[in-house]
């Protein structure tokens, strides 16, 4: 907190290093100091449970939450979306922290901690806070941290008992590349009928989205038949999709309302 | 490992490449060795209307600052390079001609200072109009990349020159066979489409670095080159020094799939070593390396006349390259790419006009393939459209057409030692196209196949020399300036010395290249290092075998006639048992050791109004089969299945063989699928690797056959570095169109073109036969 407070937002702090070292070696960005969190112990390397949440610490890599049997086993969409990004070399060292403060629209959690109503806990001069992801990614590479704070984790509210989660990640190039679109869809069932259900869309905009009046389309459903379409629609129309080399916003949308569709189908068809 | 046995097969220095001791150029460390950097242009096109670099020499740890302004004063450098025309400034000279371009260099005590010294450099550019597209480039009126045209210099006996003053057209290509008029007049119906490909990086794991010195007028440059002595005499040219106070030494490279054949940064490396008064390395960033070489883009429009029975009798080719800012080898390339338009079909009247055109995009040159991708994907998914339309089956459309020995390809020489439909042949029963009736749909995925068949030359005319030394004891040294890039050129020219002379391969040493020790080879390029230099060390190994005749005879007391070389001995063929190891002969005669001396030349060349001769010693042959899976509600391809045929007529490395082989579909499904430069109004959008999508093993299919089609008996060895690459786009090309109806045009095969394309053809409201355009040609 200190240095980060000598260099006055002049410094960055890094932990995993693997976007940060893009970032410099394009020359977005040229701090006068790296302040390495390589040494920090406290609480940082450890997922727990607490209050009903996973508290995934910043220093957490991408593989620990794959594999974590803890997160396997409360959220397992969790562990899945980890799972697919990049490669195994980068999700060795790359960590939970550093995905969220970095804040590029073209990371697959993002999209997954929206969905599941995550915090993002925050440590500054002043002491700590928590801010929920809806208000935490703010715009391209733009978090709502101040600049002398730093993440200290991410809670993730277990959900209910019932509720079955998908992320279904499109790429449009090589199978190694970041997602064109990434789609997370939540449903709790109370037998065949939905009784909540959430769906976020990620990679798409500058900060991944959720539209809660199309998400309670499904609400009191089986999310079989034309309500599905409707909500995938309904995602497509309402997001402000952008341009890149990996698909033009006219395309993202056409996507939107394919994977939306199949993420929610999958989430249904394993219900009993 | 020795040829007595099973043939070896891999790579001689495996265990070395694997535990990191195979010394590349960035390993070189000389005493006093500065680091340089280089600043480059941030316009595509624009007068330098200031450059300050005071405060740049004053930067602590600075050697040398150089600029283009710093080169025009020196009278001992001539500050231009190129190997075709010197179009090259070694740093801009008073105008920047693409994004990217070198404008100073530094060489510092190391890359920080050399960093520092590059952020203190002052430097006002006034920007210029641009041409970036090749319309933009053919405007009437467009601003001229050169407004003076570039001087030719010495260059390979193949380049044929056609300029044209005043306009962007760099150089250009004619062939003109039959009667082209008449030949489109007879034909039932005729056919005209325009493919695009975008202009593409190698992406060799290996950046380029140079190391130079220079001292008491002799310059020495270790060098990333696929061509040593043609480097050793640009460099003589630049400093205007003997070739033999030149020396360039080329360790093992890392890759180059072209983009290390002509000089790029060692000139300036050299100059800056000059300068600085002390040894320098250059050694590119991969963003660096991006701007520095690329494959063409390119346009080609293929107009074909063909006869309703199947028949092809007429192809008209307009090909336009985009060699971006400097010609490379672009003033050649376009000639390959032109001739290669024709296929491995029996055409009588064909004609076409192929031009190399400047553009502010940064250089294009040498590419794996070299032109007859550009083509093949042209007129191979040309061919589809084609047979769909007379309702042939592709392969029956194909098989009327291909050549067959003896035909005369589109520059009217005959084709010898002609598989093609052989290889077709194969890949077809492969793929299992019999089976094939109609596309096969399960949900939204469909599946498809597509074929593919291609020809290839290789440079003709064209020269290498190889020496070998056999020693005192029997082991035997080999000298040849090819290059070593990971290919295997050290383990096949092993082999194929070791075999001609009878001796373990253990035995045999084959050094890297050193032109001050290694005689001349033209390029380690176009597929020919095995089939050329290999042929040059065979015949220094003849050499070293009569010599041995001759004096083993002398020592056997017997007519040379009467002794054979045989089981690593010279014997008289009478009685087997008397004879002399091969040491024996060298050490009784006190020959110190038998130097022998091989050169091999192909004759060949092209009349420069008609495109007709001899394009090429050899052909290349190639097919392909692909079965494809396509998302028609999102347009994503998963190449499923992939046979590809080789004719490399005798095989000297198997694994090697295979190898190359697997490589070049690799290059191909990421260039079918995925590879493209991004530029906006000239810059760069995706000079990273990040960004710049190169294919990944998990995008490479789960049935991949490689079918080599051998000839032993003839024993003629084909080159296959680049011979399977070219099919590989078309056949994925085709693969779709069968699956989904869309016919993509320009490269990569991306899912939002497929989906563009499909939901086109259903606001069309499914006309079946009619192929909707994907996007416009470029």
């Amino acid at each position: 907190m200190g240095l980060l407070e000598e260099y006055g937002g002049d410094a960055k702090v890094v932990a995993g290093a693997t976007a940060l070292t893009i970032l410099l070696r394009n020359r977005l960005i040229a701090p006068r100091a790296l302040i390495s969190l390589g040494r920090v112990r406290d609480g940082l390397r450890t997922i727990r449970e607490e209050d009903g949440a996973l508290v995934l610490g910043a220093l957490v890599t991408h593989r620990e939450v794959e594999q974590s049997p803890l997160v396997r086993q409360r959220i397992p969409v969790l562990a899945e979306t980890f799972a697919t990004v990049a490669n195994v070399r980068v999700r060795n060292v790359a960590t939970v922290g550093g995905v969220v403060a970095e804040a590029d629209y073209a990371s697959d959690p993002p999209a997954v901690l929206l969905a599941l109503d995550a915090e993002i806990e925050a440590q500054g001069p002043k002491g700590g806070r928590r801010i929920p992801v809806a208000k935490f990614f703010v715009g391209f590479l733009e978090t709502a941290l101040a600049r002398d704070e730093v993440v200290t984790a991410v809670r993730v509210p277990v959900p209910p008992a019932g509720t079955r989660g998908a992320y279904e990640k499109f790429v449009t190039r090589s199978s190694e590349d970041r997602p064109c679109v990434g789609v997370v869809a939540l449903a709790r069932f109370d037998g065949r009928r939905c009784v909540d259900l959430r769906v976020a869309v990620g990679a798409a905009s500058e900060t991944p989205r959720r539209y809660p009046e199309i998400e309670a389309l499904g609400r009191s459903t089986t999310l079989r038949g034309d309500v599905v379409p409707t909500i995938a629609a309904g995602y497509a129309n309402a997001t402000d999709a952008l341009d890149d080399m990996r698909g033009s916003s006219w395309y993202r949308k056409a996507i939107i309302e394919v994977w939306v569709r199949r993420a929610i189908e999958r989430v249904a068809s394993e219900s009993k | 490992m020795s040829v007595a046995g099973a043939p070896f097969s891999g790579l001689i220095d495996a265990r070395e490449r694997v535990t990191g001791r195979i010394p590349y150029t960035i390993d070189i460390e000389l005493p006093n060795m500065a680091i340089a950097k280089l600043l480059r242009s941030t316009m595509p096109h624009a007068r330098i209307t200031r450059l300050d670099v005071s405060r740049a020499r004053q930067v602590r740890g600075v050697f040398a600052v150089l600029t283009g302004a710093d080169l025009l004063e020196r009278s001992d450098v001539f500050p231009y390079f190129g190997p075709v025309l010197r179009d090259r400034p070694i740093l801009a000279i008073g105008k920047v001609r693409y994004a990217g371009e070198p404008v100073v260099a530094v060489a510092a005590v190391d890359a920080d200072a050399a960093q520092e010294a590059l952020d203190q450099v002052e430097v006002e550019y006034e920007e210029l109009p641009a041409v970036f597209g090749i319309d933009d480039a053919l405007a009437p009126g467009a601003p001229l990349v050169h407004d003076e045209p570039p001087k030719a210099g010495h260059t390979f006996a193949d380049i044929i020159l056609h300029g044209h003053p005043g306009t962007n057209i760099c150089n250009q290509f004619k062939l003109r066979k039959g009667d082209i008029e008449r030949g489109l007049a007879e034909a039932d119906e005729v056919f005209e489409d325009t493919f695009y490909s975008p202009p593409l990086q190698q992406v060799p794991l290996e950046t380029h670095c140079c190391v130079a010195e220079v001292e008491a007028g002799h310059v020495t440059v270790w060098a990333t080159s696929q061509i040593p002595h043609m480097l050793r005499g640009n460099l003589a040219e630049v400093f205007k020094l003997p070739t033999s106070r030149v020396r360039v030494i080329v360790p093992t490279l890392g890759g180059a799939y072209g983009a290390k054949c002509y000089p790029a940064i060692e000139p300036i490396a050299a100059v800056l070593a000059l300068v600085a008064r002390r040894p320098v390395k250059l050694h590119l960033t991969r963003d660096e390396e991006f701007v520095t070489v690329t494959k063409h883009g390119g346009r080609i429009t293929l107009t074909t006349g063909v006869m309703k029975d199947g028949r092809i009798v007429a192809r008209k080719s307009l090909c336009h390259f985009n060699t971006g800012a400097y010609a490379d080898i672009g003033p050649r390339l376009i000639k390959n790419g032109g001739y290669g338009t024709a296929g491995p079909h029996n055409i009588p009247h064909v004609w076409v006009d192929s031009y190399a055109i400047y553009t502010n995009i940064p250089p294009a040159g040498a590419f794996r393939g070299y032109g007859i991708n550009q083509a093949a994907w042209a007129y191979e998914s040309q061919m589809d459209v084609i047979a769909e339309r007379l309702g042939l089956d592709p392969y029956e459309f194909r098989m009327k057409n291909l050549l067959t020995e003896g035909q005369t390809f589109a520059t009217g020489e005959p084709v010898e030692d002609c598989h093609f439909r052989e290889l077709l042949t194969m890949v077809a029963k492969g793929i299992g196209w019999e089976a094939k009736t109609r596309r096969v749909q399960k949900g939204s995925i469909v599946r498809g196949k597509g074929l593919s068949c291609t020809i290839k030359s290789t440079v003709t005319p064209s020269t290498s020399s190889a020496t070998v030394k056999l020693n005192d004891e029997g082991s035997l040294n080999v000298l040849t300036s090819s290059v070593e890039m990971g290919q295997g050129q050290k383990t096949a020219h092993a082999i194929l010395a070791a075999e001609r002379l009878g001796i373990p391969l253990e035995k045999v040493v084959v050094m890297s290249p050193d032109t001050d020790a290694t005689p001349y080879d033209q390029q380690s390029s176009s597929s020919r290092t095995t089939y050329a230099g290999g042929a040059a060390v065979r015949l220094a190994v003849d050499d070293v075998r009569a010599q041995l005749a001759r004096l083993g005879a002398g020592l056997l007391g017997v007519g040379e006639d009467a002794v054979e070389i045989a089981e690593g001995r010279v014997r008289t063929k009478a009685a087997p048992h008397r004879g002399l190891e091969f040491g024996e002969v060298v050490r009784k005669t006190r020959s110190g050791d038998l130097v022998g001396r091989g050169t091999f030349q192909t004759k060949g060349g092209l009349d420069p109004e008609t495109g007709q001769g001899v394009a090429s010693a050899h052909w290349n042959q190639a097919a392909a089969a692909a079965e494809v899976e396509v998302d028609l509600e999102t347009g994503k391809v998963r190449l499923l299945r992939y046979h590809g045929a080789s004719y490399p007529g005798r095989v000297v490395n198997r694994v090697l063989t295979e190898l190359q082989l697997e490589g070049n579909i690799g290059f191909g499904v990421s260039q079918a699928l995925f590879e493209e430069m991004v530029f906006d109004n000239g810059q760069l959008q995706n000079g990273t690797l990040a960004d710049y999508m190169v294919t990944s093993t998990l995008d490479m299919p789960r049935e991949l056959v490689t079918h080599i089609l051998e000839n032993p008996e003839r024993g003629d060895i084909h080159g296959i570095g680049e011979t399977s690459l070219p099919p590989v786009m078309a056949a994925i090309g085709n693969a779709v169109y069968h699956a989904t109806g869309v016919r993509v045009k320009d490269l990569p095969i991306t899912p939002e073109k497929v989906l563009r394309g499909l939901r086109e053809r259903e606001a069309a409201d499914r006309p079946a036969p009619k192929t909707p355009a994907t996007a416009p040609a470029r």
